[in-house]
């Protein structure tokens, strides 16, 4: 679930051309001038696409309008498994997708280790809606690279599990290190994963119990099925999706202009530098989960096409070394 | 002409007779049952009440003999306990000094030092027993260590004056409550009652825990004590309660009866009597506070359907409703108190105060 892959085996074998061929076009076309205002028919295309497929507007989180008490909700992550809305659950739904829709300029973070030393902190905070992934540290020696604003952030179960003992002993912790996100919604997915309730509900106890700034928003199994599925016919084969193409489809489906940071999930940048996989932390995925690199290509392509524009290069130069005095 | 009605010889045994029977037969029975135990309210309507008597008139040493010679509770009948009683109210109540240096409770428990798990007794790397799931054992690690208190925090004989506040019936419009909170010390029961509960109350403190933490509001500064180590399943509920303060920055201390203290206790009453699958919070308590105070007074620890009137009171004084029959030997515990008020132990308030 997380992201990132089992890129370094298949890095050796198989991406080698593909990484090849991107860095040919890199060279040929500057990448991070990404042709946004190229006219080109694929793009309405392609959204209109995704809006007909999966209406991120309406079913991106679960709400009291998508999710009528009662409704039956299959889980997307499990195999025939589901769960009825009862009373409780229900009141914890929003009324409606508590977005101005549509969203003008939006960031996507990834936590790939190509942000590290890009600089792109402010180009991250100037769009109006940033969106992260899986609780990414944001304190202040990452903030010149990543950018210090979140409106949304995505909490896998797992790492709840991992880092917060599932919520069930002292909470404190938890709220302590989301305070960082200032006023911005948690996007989880409650309704993935059997073992994923649990730790996803509590978190929106623990919010809520504290009396904290971010809220809660449950993503919609629907919406995250259908998603994979579109995914699935355009040549991805996974076990699932990772968390950053699944925010990148809802950003495509709710903002006007999208720009990706930190999507590169191999371990040499363009230059051919070798990077840590995280712009945090070197800690590899379990591998076989996620197919990153398939991920990026599909990716890489909207870019190309001008959908979205992804940044791969450094925003700023880095520092060039003052000669001394 | 004139034939009789056939069946009007025939009725003699009839429903109506037979009806009247029973109730004739009713009325004598109740006669004879107000004949036989009704007398001591009749003796007591004669007598002439001047004020309470002294401790050590003879007239108390009398009462309070009635009480002591009532060796088991089925001895009397329960209305017949309850006019000893009622007759020993009143005498004035003293402590006996002697008598309560001789009960053997110090040597059975050791509050001052057993009743919670400190750090002092229960070192790290402990496997502590469950009090009841025998098999069960809880090893003490690094993190469940550190939420014990170093030391106990009080010792023996700390306080002069202790109230230790059952949640009987019997303190509803008792105006009990300035008697109670004059004291050094107060022991309160009902938030054990809070953790049982929990589970279905606050769904094992894995939801939401602010309602909880707003219900522990009421009793301010109070210590919590929590029975953690009594069975496998409070164990985790009980842990929680202390991070839900810390992590509420509460003032309130989190203690966790020691298990062995519980074993003792429970040990010690079997001996005096009290059979029961387990003694009750109430019960530990009086026993710890015996140990920690000098004086101990009991108020709302009567747990009979009636009070001593023979007026008949709510299970609790918040609620009415009626425990698990079988799980606590209530009435024998209450007996134990009497015995031991009789004795100058302790005092139990019944009445209502001034």
């Amino acid at each position: 679930m997380y992201l990132g892959s089992n890129f370094q085996s298949f890095f050796c074998m198989c991406w080698r051309p593909v990484f090849l061929l991107i860095k040919m076009g890199c060279i040929g076309q500057r990448c991070d001038k990404a042709p946004i205002n190229t006219v080109n028919s694929f793009v309405p295309f392609s959204r209109k696409l995704l809006e007909e497929c999966c209406d991120p507007g309406q079913l991106f989180a679960m709400t009291k309008m998508n999710s009528p008490m009662g409704k039956n909700l299959w889980f997307d992550g499990e195999f025939l498994y589901s769960v009825t809305i009862d009373n409780a659950t229900y009141s914890l739904f929003p009324q409606a997708t508590p977005f101005q829709l549509p969203l003008k300029k939006c960031s996507v973070v990834g936590n790939g280790g190509i942000l590290k030393k890009s600089g792109c902190g402010k180009q991250i905070d100037q769009a109006d809606f940033v969106m992260r992934c899986n609780l990414p540290p944001l304190s202040s020696e990452y903030s010149k690279d990543v950018g210090s604003k979140t409106q949304l952030v995505t909490a896998n179960p797992s790492i709840i599990q991992k880092r917060f003992q599932n919520l069930l002993w002292s909470r404190k912790a938890f709220v302590d290190s989301v305070k960082v996100y200032n006023h911005s919604y948690i996007y989880m997915p409650a309704f993935s994963m059997k073992t994923g309730t649990g730790p996803s509900l509590r978190v929106y106890y623990t919010l809520a119990d504290f009396g904290a700034k971010q809220e809660v928003l449950f993503a919609n199994p629907n919406f995250l099925r259908d998603i994979s599925k579109f995914w699935k016919s355009k040549g991805i084969h996974a076990k699932r999706l990772s968390t950053g193409l699944f925010l990148v489809s809802a950003a495509l489906g709710l903002c006007e202009e999208v720009t990706i940071y930190g999507f590169w999930p191999f371990s040499v940048d363009l230059h051919g530098k070798f990077i840590s996989h995280h712009y945090y932390d070197n800690v590899l995925p379990d591998s076989g989960f996620h197919a990153m690199p398939e991920e990026f290509l599909q990716l890489w392509f909207l870019h190309k096409s001008g959908v979205l524009r992804m940044q791969l290069e450094p925003c700023e130069d880095p520092p060039l070394i003052q000669p001394s005095a | 002409m004139g034939y009789t009605d056939p069946s009007s010889s025939r009725d003699l045994l009839g429903n109506r007779t037979l009806f009247f029977i029973f109730i004739c037969a009713f009325a004598v029975v109740t006669l004879l049952q107000q004949i036989l135990y009704g007398r001591n309210y009749l003796k007591r309507y004669f007598e002439f009440y001047e004020g309470p008597l002294e401790y050590n008139s003879t007239k108390c040493l009398e009462l309070r003999q009635d009480i002591i010679e009532v060796k088991v509770l089925s001895m009397v009948k329960q209305t017949e306990l309850f006019d000893r009683w009622k007759s020993l109210q009143m005498c004035k109540w003293e402590m006996n000094v002697t008598e309560a240096n001789l009960s053997t409770l110090s040597r059975c428990c050791n509050a001052p030092s057993f009743l919670f798990t400190t750090q002092k007794n229960t070192p790290l790397g402990t496997k502590l027993k469950y009090e009841v799931d025998t098999s069960g054992i809880f090893h003490i690690n690094q993190e469940i260590f550190k939420m014990f208190p170093k030391d106990m925090p009080y010792h023996r004989s700390q306080f002069k004056r202790c109230a230790v506040v059952g949640n009987g019936g019997i303190l509803k419009n008792s105006r009990c409550g300035r008697e109670i909170d004059s004291a050094d010390f107060v022991f309160r029961c009902n938030l054990y009652r809070v953790t049982t509960d929990a589970p279905q109350r606050f769904h094992k403190l894995e939801k939401w825990r602010k309602p909880f933490y707003d219900v522990l509001q009421v009793y301010e500064n109070a210590s919590v004590l929590l029975p953690a180590f009594y069975n496998t399943r409070n164990t985790d509920v009980s842990i929680r309660v202390k991070y839900v303060l810390d992590d509420f920055e509460s003032q309130q201390a989190v203690y966790y009866f020691h298990p062995q203290y519980l074993i003792n206790v429970s040990r010690y009453w079997l001996g005096q009597g009290v059979r029961a699958k387990r003694v009750s919070t109430g019960l530990i308590l009086v026993t710890a506070a015996l140990e920690l105070c000098e004086e101990v007074h009991l108020f709302g620890f009567w747990a009979f359907p009636m009070n001593p009137s023979g007026i008949f009171i709510t299970h609790h004084y918040y609620d009415n409703v009626k425990p698990r029959p079988g799980f606590h030997a209530m009435p024998s515990e209450i007996f134990n108190f009497l015995h031991m008020h009789s004795k100058g132990i302790l005092r139990v308030h019944t009445g209502t105060c001034s």
